[in-house]
């Protein structure tokens, strides 16, 4: 026999409620490992798609809501002026939700910008011209709204024929609405205007050119800014805001998870007082009393831990596969996460066994004895 | 008298030794005194409410008292810095309700106080089954307590309060809960086992034919020492 055999024994004196301790610290821990690998997934899906298009410098207003405000489209041929700037598109993008799905993204791009270069073409066509009122669609937006060549798309009040769909290489490319940005203006009533002007800097630059082009663009665009791609959604408030929430939310479960085992660790030590004052007058410390106590708690973390990335990782699984949220999600679920939620199920198992402990390393071994 | 006897420190020494309950309204020990030499068997006997039990749990420092002090080879219990480890090293006790954990067999119940001492888990567990052989349970070392009968349980706790190999084992009612036939047989064992290993014993009884094995007993009443009858003073008695 080992002392672990000891704190294991004290866990599985009752099973019932272990185990539903073990639920209550899970759901906290599954709810981290969902809304923060959902979130960080978005993160890394903007990356990507920035990355699939070949996008260097994001330049869009600072303010606005999920999506920044607009400007005038000029602001492009501005830019395009700069050195060190190859080439420049102007982008009109949009969350909307079309038809029976919640939120989808629309990108008005530039006629003949790079935005459209990297798109490849699995059924149908590309628009003819930049005057053609047309959409295509990413394949997994195809798939969300069912749609195919020939069918119609309702965006505000006009309704566009599906004239291609495509494969954009990124999860938010293949789950977005593409049009020609002149028609998007016409349909969302914003003629001249575009939220979004990606840059792409010649192949030889440096990181410092490019930080020194982001300067520039500032310079010119001052109410706005200028991101390297890796830096954009870190720095977009609407992510920000996401992140917030999932860790907040996550920080509520937690919290609900602690007093779960507080209360059964203390259940415990007032269950076995009289066990405790065996164990005191057979010879053990109260040191040992207290680590007998926090390792039981700790182990029950562990396990709720484990448990819980296992239920997190299965409910993203599920979501991931969910009709209407199929294709917007793209969630990461890093090995840097997973240890981060066990290491956390562990604090909260030490961290709610303190009070329980120190309560049990209190007892007067004579009284504990005389106990039930 | 021998005088290097007469100049050794006493095992345990009492003086004045005091315990009140309830702000000083109840009063379990009014300055006791005594010593006791290393490998006695004392019997401490009285009346239920006379005070012994609780002088015994001071002996094991599982209390303290209110006044007064109590000495293991000179050095006072309530104020050692470290109770349980005096309790871990020195003191085996027997409780008349033999106070297993339910959760562990018999031959966990007997290594669970080792984990005290420095043996490692193999010697925890040699020395757990030559010690359930020694009281003769090595039949039901696998066996949790509510699968044991009473008698059989003693006999874990017995092993058990010899596991760390104590100088001093204190028993209290240890056949209370058992039947005439098993109690015989629980206190042969134990003072079997106190005569061959030359351990000191202080045995708290009600029953004055427990009390008489004894080669020393203290009658107590009303929380103070009214006799203390050696071997010696018995036979002299008698004759």
């Amino acid at each position: 026999m080992t002392f672990f055999t000891v704190v294991l024994r004290g866990l599985l004196r009752r099973p019932l409620r272990t185990g539903l301790t073990l639920v209550g610290i899970s759901i906290g821990i599954a709810a981290v490992v969902a809304l923060v690998g959902i979130a960080s997934g978005y993160e890394k899906s903007i990356n990507k798609q920035l990355d699939a298009i070949g996008v260097d410098i994001v330049v869009s207003n600072v303010s606005g809501g999920f999506m920044p405000k607009v400007f005038d489209e000029s602001l492009e041929a501005r830019i395009a002026k700069l050195p060190g700037v190859a080439k420049t598109t102007s982008v009109l993008m949009e969350m909307q939700s079309i038809e029976d799905a919640p939120m989808m993204m629309v990108s008005g791009r530039e006629w003949g910008g790079f935005a459209w270069e990297k798109l490849s073409l699995m059924e149908g066509r590309m628009p003819g011209d930049g005057a053609e009122r047309a959409v295509v669609l990413g394949r997994m937006a195809a798939e969300v709204l069912k749609k195919k060549v020939g069918d119609k798309v309702q965006i505000e009040a006009d309704e566009l024929p599906v004239v291609g769909i495509v494969d954009g290489r990124s999860v938010v490319e293949n789950g977005a609405i593409m049009l020609s940005l002149k028609v998007l203006q016409d349909v969302t009533d914003n003629q001249g205007k575009a939220n979004f002007v990606d840059v792409r800097v010649p192949p030889n630059s440096t990181k410092e050119d490019v930080s020194r082009l982001c300067q520039r663009i500032k310079e010119i665009f001052p109410e706005g800014r200028a991101l390297v791609a890796g830096e954009v959604v870190s720095n977009s408030q609407g992510f920000r805001i996401a992140r917030a929430m999932s860790w907040s939310t996550s920080l509520l479960a937690i919290i609900v998870g602690v007093l779960g085992v507080m209360n059964t660790m203390l259940m415990t030590v007032f269950e076995r007082t009289h066990e405790i004052g065996i164990l005191l007058a057979v010879g053990w410390t109260r040191r040992r009393i207290i680590y007998m106590i926090l390792c039981e708690s700790a182990l029950l973390g562990l396990l709720g831990g484990l448990v819980g990335i296992s239920l997190g990782a299965l409910g993203v699984q599920i979501l991931e596969h969910t009709t209407g949220i199929r294709g917007l999600l793209e969630p990461s679920l890093s090995p840097k996460l997973l240890l981060t939620a066990v290491a956390i199920a562990v604090v909260v198992g030490v961290v709610s066994g303190l009070y329980p402990a120190w309560r049990g390393s209190r007892l007067t071994p004579s009284l504990a004895l005389q106990a039930g | 008298m021998n005088p290097s006897a007469a100049s050794a420190i006493p095992l345990l020494q009492a003086k004045e030794l005091s315990r009140e309950f309830d702000d000083g309204h109840v009063r379990a020990l009014r300055g006791v005194n005594f010593s006791i030499q290393e490998g006695e068997f004392v019997a401490i006997t009285g009346p239920s409410g006379c005070g012994k039990s609780t002088l015994l749990q001071l002996l094991g420092a599982l209390d303290r008292p209110t006044a007064g002090d109590l000495l293991y080879r000179g050095e006072s219990i309530p104020n050692m810095p470290h109770p349980s480890r005096y309790r871990a090293a020195e003191i085996g006790f027997i409780f008349q309700a033999f106070q297993l954990l339910p959760t562990f067999t018999a031959l966990e119940n007997v290594q669970i106080p080792m984990f005290e001492s420095a043996r490692s888990r193999a010697e925890r567990r040699e020395q757990a089954l030559a010690l359930l052989k020694l009281v003769g349970l090595e039949n039901r070392l696998d066996h949790f307590p509510s699968k044991l009968s009473g008698g059989e349980r003693q006999r874990v706790a017995i092993a058990r309060s010899l596991a760390n190999e104590p100088s001093l084992l204190l028993a209290d009612e240890p056949t209370g809960n058992l039947d005439s036939e098993n109690a015989h047989a629980i206190l042969n064992l134990i003072i079997r086992l106190q005569q061959e290993q030359g351990r000191t014993m202080v045995l708290v009884t009600h029953d004055p034919s427990i009390a008489e094995r004894a080669g020393r007993i203290l009658r107590m009443k009303d929380g103070q020492i009214v006799s203390d009858q050696t071997a010696a003073s018995k036979e002299a008695h008698r004759s």
